[in-house]
């Protein structure tokens, strides 16, 4: 549906010219909801403004169903307002000199008749419970109601593909959260292309289909929201996405394949875990595994010698509500596990932790942030 | 099938994307802009360059081919040359020395003090803007010319002096330094009230709790932080006074002191002998290195006035200085500047008006009161025409401006990420008039289009064109600055709704910027009607407008007449700007 590939960019910066996009290539499905998520400069809302054609690439080729609407090769560039994309910024961008009805209307084509585009419009305001603020300005509406008229604004002529541009952001969290279905429910229901960026994990994790980590104009993996948390291919992956503990080990055994397990022995103990994408026979290694994924138990007994378990002294716990955070010592190494709120064990106690063999990943120890050195 | 494009092929890429835009709407506007902005301001420039260093031995600089620097060396050993230079340096020393103190005194005060009836004062400090600079000279004529000026014939009568002349001489360079000082104020006050207002207020609270009073605050804190500001503008503000002709060109042609500005105007309208065009544009060169000199120096001024930058958006204003027994004396001080930036002027130009001759007010004059000037203005055809001229006049230059506004602000903010640097040849070739003198625009306008092939030399619409040229610089500025307020995501949502460029221009942008669009409409508007030296030296007898004619009706004496034409100009142009901040309320309290 959505194929991009090898698309760089870059900007004119006070120091000459600063590298946007290095090498950006992904595809998405039709009727996906693809996520670029990443922190702020990691040249994601870039991507998305190629896409959308506001931006002109140094080279690549983006296609939208198999129609090249850039190619560095044979200079093809279709303007933005020819290739059928509807797009929410990020500021909504609501003409403030015209009325709810006149933005939504404002992307039919002048063609249609009067009473086409009436019933049009009407039909989409309907939709996203607009219908009664049709002949409001836009000053006069609030942050929710905004965000969905650039929606209607963006869907009312039937685009092949959606751009969203952190459309979330600027909502405060209990109606973010309240949008983040409807945008997912409205979305399904137009089964239409989206490409959705966001800084925002939690946001990212709960509305896509799949997700690209973006890290500093590279795309760093793809992958469903459960894989790159569970069982993310690189260490930066597991670093951006939640908590995570890394424990510098040492390999015995295993790891002929990704994705085969292997025996780690470190400090906290031996243990068996997955070998990740990132890692190579004869690399240093490092244990990955979520606070989440540890089980926290009482009875000390029957610990020892056995892989993946091992006892520690709590050193802090801080309660968030829904769940503890647990800060544990195990032999000079801080691990940090979560603890179920009802459950929460005192600091000094002595704990016995577990964590499945499924919920550890191997890395390699000196995998630098330097994404571009990446094999 | 992942091979790079080797950086050959991307240069081929490239320049045939660069083949495809050229052909856009877009990129045909843009290269118009960039076309007609050069045409208006820079073929008129190199003109003057090029007539200066023409030989003008019997011919016209223009039809000579001997290149010479004689007019510079007659410029630079003529020994009235000397005074002029002089007087220019005196009279633009003096006037700053009237008018700014003054127009910081009442920010000052208005701004930061108790004082009373504020609103009022901050209005009518506003008021003198509506009367042009050539009628402020006339009324100040008619109230300090040592003879008959009202003011000094009064003073006479009370003081019991003995003589028919003074105290005052309004026909000296300090009485020519008053009247311009004058009418700095206004717009030089609205200039230092904005610094104040950028201005942090807790930096001064912060100097209250540190135990300093009111003054020490003022001088210690506050002035300082405002010291980038206030020199940017006195760069600026001498620029102004360099420029001024209306003034000079009044007082001091009865007073026989020349200024620059003056001096080019009598090379080409001499009394006596043919006009020096080499003489002038000489003279005219010199004066424009002068101002793009200073220009340049504002220009970094305000650029690293960055590193000071004071705005915090903090809607609220610092506490209020008490001035105590200060209080009587600092308003009376706004009170008389009022009185005689505005209502004495205004009153003696409306009675004079009202005058068959010139009288000072007694029982006999009053008796003799009448609308007679204004109907007899009437009867001539002249008048008419002038009105009518000044009318379209005002209107094709404030429409022609504010479209090329509006495209020059346009392609200066949306494309300054532009690596070609047109935006910036637009922003800098834009701004450039401000620092040429109308006079000297009128005299390059003059070389331009003798002989250009188009042929509008003696049109009304060479005048319109050389005031488009000169607001340019005022209008794209100001558009600029209100486009940077526009996200530019609103252009962007409109584009990505199917819209090409021009539909988002004229259905997205414009209608966005339409506040800002009439505020410049109306400023031009009333510029160009009041504006003289640009007509004055390319205006012919079909051609006159309002303000040519009131300055010939002056030369030739009479008095009532151009009184009356005055008052008549300066209702229309308050009747405008009130029209335009109508126009805003209207618009503001239709759309909520």
């Amino acid at each position: 549906m959505i194929s991009v590939r090898d698309l760089e960019k870059s900007f004119a910066g006070a120091r000459g010219e600063v590298r946007a996009l290095s090498g950006v290539s992904f595809e998405v499905g039709k009727g996906e909801l693809f996520t670029l998520l990443g922190p702020s400069g990691c040249g994601k809302t870039t991507t998305l403004r190629c896409i959308a054609g506001l931006e002109l690439p140094l080279a690549g080729e983006i296609r939208i169903e198999d129609r090249p609407v850039f190619s560095a090769v044979d200079g093809t560039f279709v303007p933005p307002e020819r290739r059928n994309i509807g797009m929410v910024f990020q500021s909504y961008a609501i003409w403030p000199h015209m009325t709810v009805f006149q933005n939504v209307a404002y992307p039919l084509a002048k063609e249609a008749s009067r009473s086409e585009i009436g019933e049009r419009v009407a039909r989409i305001l309907d939709r996203l419970s607009l219908g009664a603020l049709a002949d409001r300005l836009a000053p006069n509406l609030s942050g929710g109601q905004q965000q969905r008229v650039a929606l209607a604004r963006a869907l009312v002529a039937q685009p092949q593909v959606l751009l969203l541009d952190e459309p979330l952001s600027n909502l405060d969290a209990k109606l973010r959260e309240q949008m983040r279905f409807e945008l997912k429910a409205l979305q399904e229901s137009f089964g239409i292309t989206t490409v959705y960026v966001t800084h925002d994990q939690e946001e990212a994790l709960a509305l896509s289909d799949r997700i690209g980590l973006m890290q500093e104009g590279s795309l760093v993996e793809v992958g469903s929201p459960a894989d790159l948390y569970l069982h993310p291919a690189h260490k930066i992956t597991a670093d951006f996405l939640g908590t995570a503990n890394f424990i510098p080990a040492h390999v015995q055994r295993g790891g002929n394949q990704p994705g085969d397990e292997m025996l780690l022995e470190s400090p906290i103990g031996s243990f068996v875990a997955r070998r990740s994408v990132e890692w190579q026979p004869g690399m240093a290694a490092q244990l990955f595994f979520r606070p989440e994924c540890v089980d926290l138990g009482e009875e000390t007994a029957g610990a020892d010698g056995a892989p993946n378990r091992g006892s520690a002294i709590v050193e802090r716990v801080t309660f968030l509500g829904n769940a503890a955070d647990v800060i544990m010592r195990c032999n000079e190494v801080r691990l940090r596990a979560r603890a179920h709120p009802t459950r929460i064990p005192a600091v000094g106690q002595r704990v016995c932790f577990s964590v499945a063999p499924g919920s550890c990943m191997v890395f390699r120890a000196d995998s630098s942030v330097d994404v571009r050195k990446r094999a | 099938m992942n091979i790079a494009p080797s950086a050959a092929a991307k240069n081929v890429q490239l320049r045939s994307w660069s083949i495809a835009r050229k052909l856009s709407v877009r990129s045909l506007t843009l290269g118009l802009t960039l076309l007609i902005v050069t045409y208006l301001v820079l073929i008129p420039l190199f003109m003057l360059l090029y007539a200066s260093i023409k030989s003008t031995e019997d011919k016209l600089p223009f039809e000579s081919t001997v290149i010479t620097l004689g007019n510079y060396t007659a410029v630079l050993t003529n020994p009235t040359m000397a005074s002029i230079f002089l007087n220019t340096f005196l009279f633009t020393a003096g006037s700053l020395a009237v008018g700014l103190p003054l127009a910081i005194l009442m920010a000052w005060l208005l701004e930061r003090t108790a004082i009373p009836a504020r609103r009022w004062i901050a209005t009518l400090i506003l008021v003198p803007m509506t009367i042009p600079s050539l009628l402020s000279a006339i009324a100040w004529i008619q109230l300090l010319d040592p003879r008959i000026g009202l003011i000094n014939v009064v003073l006479r009568a009370v003081l019991g002096w003995s003589g028919d002349t003074g105290p005052f001489d309004i026909y000296t360079l300090s009485g020519m330094c008053f009247v311009q000082g004058l009418r700095l104020v206004p717009s030089a006050y609205l200039m230092i009230a904005a610094s104040f207002r950028a201005m942090d207020p807790s930096l001064e609270e912060q100097s209250a709790m540190a135990g300093r009073g009111a003054a020490q605050t003022t001088l210690r804190i506050t002035l300082p932080i405002m010291r980038p500001a206030l020199l940017a503008m006195l760069i600026y503000y001498i620029i102004v006074v360099i420029e001024s002709f209306d003034i000079p060109g009044l007082l001091g042609f009865t007073a026989r002191i020349r200024v620059l500005s003056t001096a080019i105007y009598w090379a080409t309208h001499s009394e006596v002998g043919l006009p020096d065009y080499g003489l002038a544009s000489a003279l005219g060169a010199m004066v424009l290195a002068v101002a793009l000199l200073l220009m340049w120096i504002y220009q970094r001024l305000t650029a690293h006035q960055e590193r000071f930058a004071t705005i915090t958006g903090k809607g609220y204003r610092p506490r209020q200085i008490d001035l105590g027994a200060w209080t009587a004396p600092a308003t009376a001080l706004c009170v008389v500047y009022v009185a005689l930036a505005v209502v004495l002027p205004f009153l003696v130009l409306a009675w004079t008006s009202l005058q068959p001759f010139y009288a000072v007010p007694s029982a006999d004059s009053l008796a003799r009161v009448s609308l007679e000037g204004y109907f007899r203005i009437w009867q001539e055809s002249t008048v008419v025409r002038a009105l009518w001229n000044t009318m379209v006049l005002a209107l094709v230059t404030s429409a022609a401006t504010i479209l090329l506004a509006v495209l020059v602000s346009w392609f200066v903010v949306r494309r300054r990420k532009a690596a070609d640097g047109l935006s910036h040849y637009l922003a800098t070739v834009s701004f450039l008039p401000q620092c040429v003198p109308s006079i000297v625009i009128g005299l390059a306008f003059i070389f331009v289009y003798v002989r250009f092939p188009i042929p509008i030399y003696g049109t009304l619409w060479i005048i319109a064109l050389a005031m488009t040229t000169r607001y340019l610089a005022y209008s794209s500025r100001t558009m600029t600055s209100a486009l940077m307020q526009v996200h530019g995501e609103l252009e962007e949502a409109s584009q990505m709704a199917r819209a090409p460029w021009a539909r988002t221009l004229r259905r997205i942008t414009m209608p966005l910027l339409a506040p800002a669009m009439i505020n410049v409409f109306f400023w031009v508007a009333v510029h160009a009607m009041q504006e003289l030296s640009m007509a004055l030296m390319l205006y012919n007898p079909e051609t006159v407008v309002v303000s040519t004619m009131i300055w010939s009706m002056w030369q030739n004496g009479r008095t009532a007449e151009a009184a009356a034409l005055g008052v008549i100009l300066i209702l229309l142009s308050a009747l405008l700007l009130l029209g335009g901040q109508v126009f805003l309320y209207l618009r503001r309290s239709s759309d909520s």
